[in-house]
This record gives C-alpha cells, structure tokens and sequence, in this order.
C-alpha cells in the first residue's frame, strides 16, 4: 500500500452497521473514491460513477476469482455464471437466461397477476398481517418452485438455504460460519435433484439438467446452477416486496398516485431498490492496476462494489434520503449490479413486483404500515417483520 | 459516435428503447430491432448515450466510429 490509499476501520459488518447502514456509507464516500478496508483486506467502492465505470470494466473487475468475501464460497462457486469472466461466463450466462429474459416471462404474466389478484385479495380479509410471511416470502416461494420443477420435497429448507447462501457471499464471520452446515445441506441436496428425472420435464430445472446431458454444461457443474436458479429469487425478492410495503406505506401520497396511474409502478419499484438495495455490496478482484477518480487499485485487490451505497450517492441523485416514485433517471440505479454481470433474474423480480403492486393498486386504498425490524445478514437488506394493515378501496 | 449492439448479450429489458426510442425498439416478439444504419444520427447522439448508459446487462457499446 502507499501511503496515498485512504484506509479506514470502519466495521461494515458490525451490527449497528448492518442495521442502520446508510451514515457509514456516507462517510465512506466522503473518505474518498476507494477506501482500503484493513481488517477485510479490501477496498470499498461507494460513489455511484465509480462503482457503475467498475462494473463496467469488468475486465479489470473480474469476477472470475470470486465475488465472496471469501475463499471457502469463492471456491464452491467457480464456473457459475456469477463466479466467472468472459469468454466462458458468456456462455454459461446464455444458458441460465434462456428462460429468464423478459420475452420468455412473457408466458407467466397471466398467471402472476392471477396469482397476485388472488394473494392481495386474501390479505384484504386477514386484517392484520406480518408483510414478509404473509406478502414477501409468500409470493416468491409460490411462483418459483414450480417454475424450477421442484418436487414437494426440500421446499421447506428454501428461505434458510437462500439466506444461507448470501451470508456466506460476506466475510467468514460468525454469521457466515453458523449458515456452512445449512449450505452443506443444500449442495447435498442439489446434487441429488440434479440427477436425470428428478425435476419436473419442461421446467427450468430439467432444461439446465438436459443441457448438462448435451454437453451445453458441465455435469459437475449442475448442483451449483439450480443452486443459481434458486437461491437469489428469494432473499432478494422477499426484500425489496417487503421494503415495497414499508415505503409505499409510508409515503401514501405517492401510494395515491401509484393508484391513481398504474404506469407508475416501474418506477416506484425501481425507486424501492434504489432506496432500500436489496444487495448491498459483492466483491470483484482486479486483474491489473485500475485508477478509479483518481486512486489505484492495485492488481491482485479485492474490491467491494457498495451497490447499496451507489444508489445514496448526493453526487450522482438529487436528495438520495428522500423516497421519490417520480425522480428522474430512476432505472439507472445499480440494485441489480449493472453491466455483463447485471442480475440474470431482474425480469422476473421485476414481473413478480409489478404483479404485486398492481393488485395493491387495484384493490388496497391505504397500506398502514407498523415498524419494521431488521435482520442482522452479512448481505441482505433484510426486514424481518413488519405489521401492517390493508384497507380495501 | 456508433453504437455496436452486442446480440449475444441482449436479454430484451427495452430500456434502451425507453432512452431512445428513435433508435431502439422492441419489436412485438420482444426483439430488438436497431432503427439506423451506420453512425448515429448527430441529432441522436445524445440519447445514444443515454441508451448505451442504462442497459443493465451491458449490450450495447459507444464504439469509435469506423
């Protein structure tokens, strides 16, 4: 290190921090454009240009040697379209967006509206109800397993293998370390659904097994992809619907206009991301010595992209505090990463989003929200409840 | 400025079409199709860039001109 690089030994993982992140971040992004982390042996990226030109380089930012915070994880991931670089991550990309591009899910839109008419309505009679069970998990682990062709079995271990899974993306902390015997048991049972007839014919599942028995990927390889399938639909969705619920709840003047034009609803749910990222940061390792406004990046270093600090940035958004359905630019917010490693199931997060909140819109008048409590989650912008009641128009 | 459409990496978001839509658009099967031939029209340029900057899978390229 020379003595130029700002470092800090500020804690991103301490509980206060993951409660309450957003006055860190913003210190963080005062410090400079990458501040060395000593006790992660990392820097962290904050500002929105840098972390979106990073993300665009994604030469210099490769995510081949792991997006982890550590080598247990990184390991383990190797060859998913996550943990890889171009030429191969293009293709193994290829393969597992087949299904999700926004033309294919195209088939399911129907279906998830129904499915979301049916849940809101539901809702409605129960008075009050806890957001994340009843609306966030609920909605996700309704559509999801039966578009992977899961059987009955192992369903029940989903939302622990899915927040399993993104705690271990993080430091090896305590929290990461209490969740390797229940990924353990998800890459046990991964293997064996990834034998030949396990998963329902035609689903996405039984395609990716199909493409392993071609040859389009490897075999060994297949454990890891359902795994990819699976575990970022649900975490991710079951946090930004909840956030969804607390902000539009919170702001009823904008939930009126929401209700007042439904053409409003790519927005307002892109603005949730924004605001509460559901990811709050993964990591890239440089490949050669990369200047970001300003400050080297050592070849070798691994560096945070701080999606979740990104979208605050008051050097790129105009009152970034502020919940704001209607600001401009609003879709180039970095909730879903950006770039050739964007997020492969944007389509359908944002199908399942504007399915809900179309039924909100439809039928709900006030959302009254209570106070939301927090998870402690190496990744995860997490609500852990929230009471709220719906009032029906 | 060109603009090169990298096909293999398109997944259809039509985001590119909501920042230019004199230049990109989804076509009814959700394709996209590219509206201009050779360099950007001076008068789109900026929206060229606009398009290039929020494709969240990175597709599309502001590339030299030829």
């Amino acid at each position: 290190m020379t003595d130029t690089v700002t470092t800090s030994d500020i804690d991103l993982w301490a509980e206060d921090v993951v409660l309450a992140p957003y006055e860190t971040y913003r210190k963080l992004r005062d410090l400079g454009p990458a501040v060395w982390l000593e006790q992660y042996q990392a820097f962290v990226v904050t500002r929105y240009r840098d972390v979106y030109d990073a993300l665009h380089d994604h030469d210099a930012f490769a995510s081949g040697a792991g997006v982890a915070l550590n080598e247990q994880l990184n390991q383990k991931m190797k060859g998913s379209a996550v943990v890889s670089d171009p030429p191969y991550h293009d293709h193994v990309r290829g393969v597992m967006a087949q299904p999700l591009t926004p033309r294919a899910l195209r088939a399911h839109k129907e279906d998830f509206q129904r499915l979301a008419d049916d849940l809101i309505d539901r809702l409605l009679e129960r008075g009050t109800i806890d957001v994340v069970v009843d609306f966030a998990q609920l909605f996700p682990l309704s559509v999801v397993p039966d578009l992977l062709g899961w059987p009955t079995d192992g369903r029940e271990n989903f939302l622990a293998w899915a927040s399993a899974g993104f705690n271990a993306l993080g430091p090896m902390n305590e929290r990461a370390r209490a969740d390797i015997p229940v990924l353990a048991d998800m890459w046990a049972f991964m293997a064996e659904i990834a034998q030949p007839g396990r998963l329902r014919p035609g689903s996405w599942g039984a395609d990716l097994v199909e493409a392993a028995q071609q040859g389009t990927v490897s075999k060994q390889l297949l454990p890891a992809l359902i795994g990819d399938y699976l575990v970022p639909s649900l975490d991710t969705t079951v946090s930004a619907l909840s956030s969804a619920m607390l902000l539009l709840g919170r702001h009823p003047d904008q939930w009126r206009a929401v209700r007042a034009d439904h053409s409003l609803i790519p927005a307002a749910l892109n603005e949730v991301i924004r605001y509460e990222s559901p990811i709050r940061s993964l990591a890239r390792v440089l490949t050669r010595d990369r200047e970001l406004s300003g400050t080297v990046l050592p070849a070798g270093s691994r560096a945070l992209m701080m999606y979740a600090s990104a979208n605050r940035d008051e050097r790129y958004w105009t009152d970034p505090d502020d919940f704001d359905i209607t600001r401009p630019d609003v879709n180039a917010h970095v909730g879903f990463g950006h770039g050739i490693h964007g997020c492969v199931g944007q389509g359908l997060a944002r199908l399942e989003g504007h399915a809900l909140l179309t039924a909100l819109a439809k039928k709900v008048r006030t959302i009254e929200v209570g106070e939301p409590e927090y998870r402690v989650h190496n990744t995860i912008r997490a609500i852990a409840a929230l009471p709220a009641t719906l009032h029906a128009a | 400025m060109d603009v090169t459409v990298d096909r293999k990496r398109c997944e259809g978001y039509g985001f590119c079409e909501e920042a230019a839509p004199e230049l990109f658009t989804l076509d009814d099967a959700g394709e996209l199709v590219v509206r201009f031939t050779g360099p950007v029209p001076p008068d789109q340029e900026r929206e060229a860039v606009d398009a290039v900057r929020v494709c969240p899978v990175g597709a599309l390229r502001e590339t030299l001109p030829r």
